[in-house]
């Protein structure tokens, strides 16, 4: 057992930042998010033993963690509005900015960036998951709670939304 | 004008996101394994004090002394590009480069060389205090294997690894990544894994019991056994069947 504490220290480093991440695109807060991630891998800890070996660790991290946060803004009673913004400009210690990223101007991605704030939450939460945080299609199903299956059909509405509003404001 | 998904990818890319909190264990009692850990946020008000310390101590210090420095942030290990110069495996994080017997005198087991294989074009020593597992790590590197095609990045064919402890099934088979498949092996008796496909990590159970995580060199098929209470590793690009062969004949 000793070595399922230190194994699991090797876990919370590994994967606090998407956790906390997924968090933070279900709370809207940070503050929020930062609770849910702290007592997700408490209960993820307690519930090891319960693990089925065939599964992947990282989903099943992500749906407890994001369990806890829904739990945190439906208990909260106030709605958070997702509010992403973009970094001002290259930090030291960033990854060097990726071929879609110099091939898409900062202005075009700041537009872009804010008219997926102002999808539905549900549309927002399923681009943010499969967008932003890079998840799988197994992960943003555990981490919104969905089937796989709508987790698909959901993003391609959204995409659809969001698709009609970026051609609806290039015609103005 | 890039597709929408590509957009969204070049966004993802530059999103500001708060900043993570930094989680960790704190073992508040021996009986810690029979309760439950207490996770808790270092909080960023003194994170953020001490840090200002360190850099206002570091920069009085540098300035004093005429110096100036730079620190960067490195977020990942570096992966191998180019097969290097040097001693083969140089680039693999393996440890320090000696001979097998100088290995063989710093190490409690016996280690094992693959006859199939003949002497390793080098080998490598990792100690505890360096970085290794509890009671060391061996890497015999192989530039030629028979039927094993050399990776073009490291120029390894083979590379064996060994090191005391145990297999800890439950957490090696959840870190390995999701493009990897899994299937128990025998290997001359002794239980073991072959592990296909692109395995990231690995994990075990170090000669003190404490929990032993590290990168998968070559990131390719791997078998994985324990002889006797030493743990086996042999990674490349090679079939089950020939890395059965290949330990069967240790």
């Amino acid at each position: 057992m000793r070595g399922d504490a230190a194994a699991f220290e090797e876990i919370v480093q590994r994967y606090q930042q998407v956790a906390f991440r997924t968090a933070y695109v279900i709370t809207g807060s940070a503050a929020d998010a930062e609770d849910a991630a702290q007592e997700g891998f408490v209960k993820a800890y307690r519930a090891l033993d319960r693990f089925r070996l065939d599964a992947a660790l990282r989903p099943w991290l992500l749906q407890i963690v994001a369990n806890e946060a829904r739990n945190r803004a439906r208990s909260s009673g106030r709605r958070q509005h997702l509010e992403l913004k973009l970094a001002e400009g290259f930090r030291p210690g960033d990854a060097a900015p990726s071929p879609e990223a110099v091939a898409v101007g900062l202005d075009e991605r700041r537009r872009l960036l804010a008219m997926v704030n102002a999808l539905s939450e549900e549309d927002r939460q399923v681009i943010a998951c499969r967008y932003f945080l890079e998840l799988s299609g197994e992960e943003t199903a555990a981490a919104l709670g969905l089937a796989e299956g709508t987790v698909k059909s959901r993003l391609s509405r959204a995409l659809a939304r969001l698709r009609s509003r970026v051609e609806e404001t290039a015609r103005a | 004008m890039p597709e929408l998904e590509d957009q969204l990818t070049a966004v993802a890319a530059s999103i500001e996101w708060p900043r993570t909190p930094q989680l960790r264990i704190v073992r508040t009692n021996r009986l810690f394994e029979e309760t439950s850990p207490r996770i808790v946020r270092t909080s960023r008000r003194y994170v953020l004090a001490a840090a200002a310390a360190l850099l206002i101590a570091i920069t009085l210090a540098f300035t004093w002394l005429g110096l100036h420095t730079t620190i960067y942030r490195v977020p990942n290990p570096p992966t191998p590009s180019a097969p290097p110069s040097g001693t083969l495996g140089s680039n693999l994080d393996l440890g320090r480069p000696t001979t097998l017997s100088e290995a063989q005198a710093k190490v409690s087991w016996k280690i094992v060389v693959p006859p199939a294989l003949g002497h390793a074009d080098a080998v490598y020593l990792k100690p505890a205090a360096n970085g290794g597992p509890s009671g060391g790590e061996v890497s015999l590197v192989y530039a030629n294997a028979p039927g094993v095609q050399a990776s073009p990045q490291t120029g390894v064919a083979v590379l064996v690894t060994e090191a005391r402890g145990a297999v800890n099934e439950n957490f090696f088979v959840k870190i390995i990544g999701p493009d990897t498949q899994v299937e128990q092996v025998s290997v001359n008796g002794h239980p073991g894994y072959w592990i296909a496909g692109h395995p990231h990590d690995f994990a075990f159970s170090d000669a003190n019991g404490n929990f032993y995580m590290e990168q998968m060199r070559l990131a390719t098929n791997t078998l994985v056994f324990n002889d006797d209470g030493t743990i086996v590793r042999i990674e490349g690009e090679m079939t089950k069947a020939q890395a059965v062969r290949l330990a069967g004949s240790l």
